[in-house]
C-alpha cells in the first residue's frame, strides 16, 4: 500500500482520496477528486464557497457517503471491509477508523451538556476505552498547550468562539489521531478570536502533525502549508507548492479567486 | 357479549361524548372570559383567576369529581350525578382553556389594537372584529388538544355514578366474567372518538388559503 | 366547618398515608416509564422502518387510550390471560406502560429537533449505536425535555388518583374513606386538593431550579 495515487515521494501517504465523486440530486458537488496527505504533511484546501470542501472532508470520514471513489487512511479503506470488495463496515468498524481521525468543526460541535474536560475525555474514555486518570492526564497537558487549563470546569457555553474551537482541537488530539481534518475552523469565528485558533494550528503544523485544512486563512495556508490543493465547482483545478501558487497560479480561476480572498 | 352489551356500550360512549361537550360548550368561552380579565390586568379578580388555574391543574378529576358531588349538597345544593358530571368537566376545562386563551392575547400583536384605538374603534368592537378572529385560529390547536384530554379523562366522572363507556366496559365485564371483550371494545370507541378530534386538529393546523392571500 | 377540618386532622395520619403512596407510585411510575420511553424513543428514531412502524402503531395506541380503562384492563383482563397482580401492582403497571409511550413521544419530539452538529461530533470520534445515543444524543434531549417532563410528572400525580377506584389506597382514596366514615366531604377532599396542589407546587420548583441548571448546559 505503499504506492500512492499522487503522492509526491517523502514518507508513506496517511490519508489518500482517489476519484471522489459525490451528487445531492442533480447537483455534483465532487467529480472525481484525488488527493493524498503524508506523513506529517499539511495539506490546505482551497476554493470559493460551496465548491465542495466541506463535504470532501466530511466524506474522509464518512459523515456523508460518497458515490463512488475511494478514501484510504494508511491501510484501511474507509467504509468498506477490504480495498476491492463493496462489502460495507459494521457500524462498529467505521466507528474505529473514525476515531483514528480527529475532526475539527467549522461550528465546533462541542457537546453542550459536557465540561471543557469532559469534552476532551469524553471520546478517549468511551470510544479508546483508556482508563479516567490517563485521559484526565492527557486532557490537562492538552488544555495547558491551547491556553485553557483554568477553562476545564467551564460548560462550553460559557466559552468564546475561539476558546471553544481551542477546546474543539484540543478534543481532536486526544484522540492522538493519524490525521486531523480542520473544516473551516476559523470561519464561524469573531475576528478578533481567529488569530489564537491560528497560532494553535501553526504549532501543531510545524511540530509534524498530518493536517488537512479547509480554510479561507490566506495567510495561514501561505506560510504553513506544504501543499495547496485548489478546488473549484467539485474539481480539483490546482495542485502546488504555496510560494507557487500564491505567487503566480496556474489558471483564470485561481488568480480570480486570489483577488477576491487575499485583498489585505 | 350480546348485542344488549354492545347497545349499552354505545349508550355509554354517548354518554362519554355528551357530558364532554356540554363541558366543551361551557369551558371554551368561560375560559375565554377568564383569560380577558387576567390579560386585562384586572386587580383582584386576576388573583382570583390565577389562583383557580393553579388549583385546578394540580387537582385530579377523580377527585375534583368528589369534591361536587359530595360537598355541595353539605352546603345545601342538591345536584344529580348529571350536573355534577359536567360541573366537573366543566371546572377542569375551563382552567385549561383559560390558560389556552391568555397565552394567545399574550402573544397577540400590540400594534394592532393600537391601530384598532387610532380608528376610534370601541373595545368590544375591537375584541369581536380584530382579535377574536384572529386568536380564534392560533388558540384552536391547542383547544383541541385539550378537548382530547378532557375526553381521555372523562372516565373519572364515574365516581358520581354517571355509566359512560369505560364504567359500561366493566359492568359487562363484570356480568360475564370476561372482561377483555368489552374493554377492548371500549378501547376502539375511546380510540376512533379521540381519533376525530386529532384529525381536526391537523384539519385546522393546514396551511389556509386565505394566509396566502393575506399575506 | 371548622370542626370537620379538625376530623381530618384527627385522623392525618390515614391521609398521609395515601399521599406516600400517591407519591411512591407517581415517582416509581414516572422513573419506570422513563427508563421504557428511553428504549422506545429510540426505536421511534431507528433506522429500521418496521421497528419504527411498529413502535409508532403501539406508541399512539397507548396515547388514545384513557387511563383509568387501560388500569382496569390491568386489574381485571390480565387476570384472564392468567397472570394476576394485586391492587397497588396493577396501578403501578398500569402507571407505567401509560406513561411509556408520553415519554417516548416527549423524547423523541426533542431528539428531532436537536442540533445535528453535536451528533455529528459524537459520530466523527467514534461513538455509535447505544453508546452514541446514552452518552451524546440522550443527555441533551433530557436536559432540552425538563420542563415536559415536569408537566408529564404532575399528570402522573392526578392519574394516580383514578387508582381509587381499583381500590389502591392513595391520596383521594384516604381522603374518600375518611369521608365516608365520618361525613366530612367538603373538609376530607380540599385537604386532598390542597396536598395535590403542595405536590405540583414542588414539582414546578424543581423545574425551576433545574431548568437554570440545564441552562448552562445548552
Amino acid at each position: 500500500m505503499t504506492d500512492a495515487a499522487d503522492g509526491d515521494g517523502d514518507g508513506p501517504a496517511t490519508l489518500r482520496v482517489l476519484g471522489l465523486t459525490k451528487t445531492f440530486g442533480d447537483n455534483i458537488v465532487l467529480d472525481g477528486v484525488s488527493l493524498s496527505v503524508n506523513k506529517g504533511k499539511t495539506v490546505c484546501l482551497l476554493g470559493p464557497s460551496g465548491s465542495g470542501k466541506s463535504t470532501l472532508l466530511r466524506c474522509v470520514n464518512w459523515l456523508e457517503r460518497p458515490d463512488q471513489g475511494a478514501i484510504f487512511l494508511g491501510p484501511t479503506r474507509v467504509g468498506f471491509r477490504n480495498a476491492g470488495s463493496r462489502i460495507p463496515m459494521t457500524a462498529r468498524e467505521l466507528a474505529q477508523v473514525r476515531a483514528r481521525m480527529g475532526m475539527v468543526f467549522q461550528h465546533f460541535n462541542l457537546w453542550p451538556h459536557l465540561t471543557v474536560l469532559e469534552n476532551i475525555i469524553e471520546a478517549p474514555m468511551h470510544v479508546l476505552r483508556r482508563p479516567r486518570d490517563k485521559a484526565v492526564h492527557t486532557a490537562e497537558t492538552l488544555l495547558k498547550r491551547v491556553g485553557l487549563i483554568e477553562k476545564r470546569n467551564d460548560f462550553p457555553s460559557r466559552l468564546s468562539g475561539g476558546q471553544k474551537q481551542r477546546v474543539g482541537i484540543a478534543r481532536a488530539l486526544a484522540m492522538e489521531p493519524e490525521v486531523l481534518l480542520f473544516d473551516e475552523p476559523t470561519s464561524a469565528l469573531d475576528p478578533e478570536t481567529v488569530g489564537e485558533v491560528i497560532a494553535v494550528m501553526r504549532t501543531l503544523s510545524t511540530e509534524g502533525r498530518t493536517m488537512l485544512v479547509v480554510t479561507h486563512e490566506m495567510q495561514f495556508a501561505r506560510e504553513t502549508a506544504d501543499e495547496i490543493v485548489f478546488i473549484d465547482r467539485g474539481r480539483i483545478v490546482e495542485k502546488s507548492a504555496p510560494q507557487l501558487f500564491f505567487a503566480c497560479p496556474h489558471t483564470e480561476r485561481a488568480r480570480q479567486f486570489l483577488q477576491r480572498y487575499s485583498v489585505r | 357479549m350480546t348485542s344488549a352489551d354492545l347497545i349499552s356500550l354505545l349508550q355509554g360512549a354517548a354518554v362519554t361524548v355528551a357530558l364532554s361537550l356540554a363541558a366543551i360548550v361551557i369551558g371554551v368561552p368561560l375560559g375565554l372570559g377568564f383569560a380577558i380579565l387576567v390579560w386585562r390586568r384586572i386587580p383582584l379578580v386576576q388573583l382570583i383567576v390565577k389562583t383557580y388555574v393553579s388549583l385546578i391543574r394540580a387537582t385530579p378529576l377523580v377527585t375534583l369529581g368528589l369534591l361536587i358531588y359530595f360537598a355541595l349538597p353539605a352546603v345545601g345544593l342538591q345536584t344529580g350525578p348529571v350536573t355534577a358530571a359536567i360541573l366537573t368537566l366543566a371546572i377542569n376545562t375551563t382552567a385549561f382553556n383559560c390558560e389556552i386563551w391568555r397565552a394567545g392575547l399574550m402573544d397577540f400583536p400590540k400594534d394592532q389594537l393600537d391601530s384598532a384605538q387610532a380608528f376610534g374603534m370601541s373595545w368590544p368592537h375591537t375584541f369581536r372584529r380584530i382579535m377574536l378572529p384572529q386568536l380564534a385560529r392560533t388558540c384552536l390547536p391547542a383547544l383541541v388538544n385539550e378537548m382530547t384530554l378532557l375526553l381521555k379523562g372523562s372516565p373519572a366522572i364515574a365516581v358520581v355514578g354517571i355509566v359512560d363507556v369505560t364504567r359500561a366496559a366493566v359492568r359487562i365485564g363484570a356480568n360475564t366474567y370476561e372482561p377483555l371483550p368489552p374493554f377492548l371494545l371500549a378501547t376502539a370507541l375511546y380510540a376512533a372518538i379521540v381519533f376525530v378530534f386529532v384529525r381536526a386538529q391537523r384539519w385546522l393546523e393546514r396551511p389556509s388559503k386565505l394566509d396566502e392571500v393575506r399575506v | 366547618m371548622i370542626r370537620d377540618f379538625s376530623i381530618v386532622f384527627e385522623n392525618v395520619d390515614r391521609l398521609l398515608i395515601g399521599l406516600m403512596n400517591t407519591l411512591v407510585l407517581s415517582t416509581s411510575g414516572l422513573l419506570l416509564s422513563l427508563l421504557i420511553g428511553i428504549v422506545f424513543a429510540a426505536a421511534l428514531m431507528a433506522d429500521n422502518r418496521f421497528v419504527v412502524r411498529l413502535t409508532r402503531a403501539l406508541v399512539d395506541t397507548m396515547r388514545c387510550i384513557p387511563f383509568l380503562l387501560l388500569a382496569y384492563l390491568v386489574y381485571y383482563a390480565l387476570p384472564s390471560l392468567g397472570l394476576n397482580f394485586n391492587n397497588w401492582t396493577s396501578g403501578l403497571l398500569a402507571i407505567v406502560v401509560y406513561n411509556a409511550g408520553y415519554m417516548a413521544e416527549i423524547l423523541r419530539g426533542v431528539w428531532a429537533q436537536l442540533p445535528r452538529e453535536s451528533i455529528d461530533a459524537g459520530s466523527a470520534f467514534g461513538f455509535y449505536g447505544w453508546n452514541l445515543y446514552l452518552r451524546i444524543i440522550l443527555p441533551q434531549v433530557v436536559l432540552a425535555a425538563i420542563p415536559m417532563i415536569g408537566n408529564q410528572s404532575i399528570q402522573v400525580i392526578k392519574d394516580t388518583a383514578f387508582l381509587m377506584i381499583i381500590a389502591v389506597p392513595e391520596l383521594t382514596h384516604a381522603a374518600s374513606s375518611i369521608q365516608s366514615k365520618y361525613y366530612v366531604p367538603f373538609a376530607a377532599f380540599i385537604s386532598a386538593v390542597a396536598l395535590y396542589w403542595a405536590m405540583c407546587s414542588v414539582i414546578e420548583a424543581g423545574v425551576r431550579r433545574v431548568e437554570r441548571i440545564a441552562q448552562v448546559r445548552r
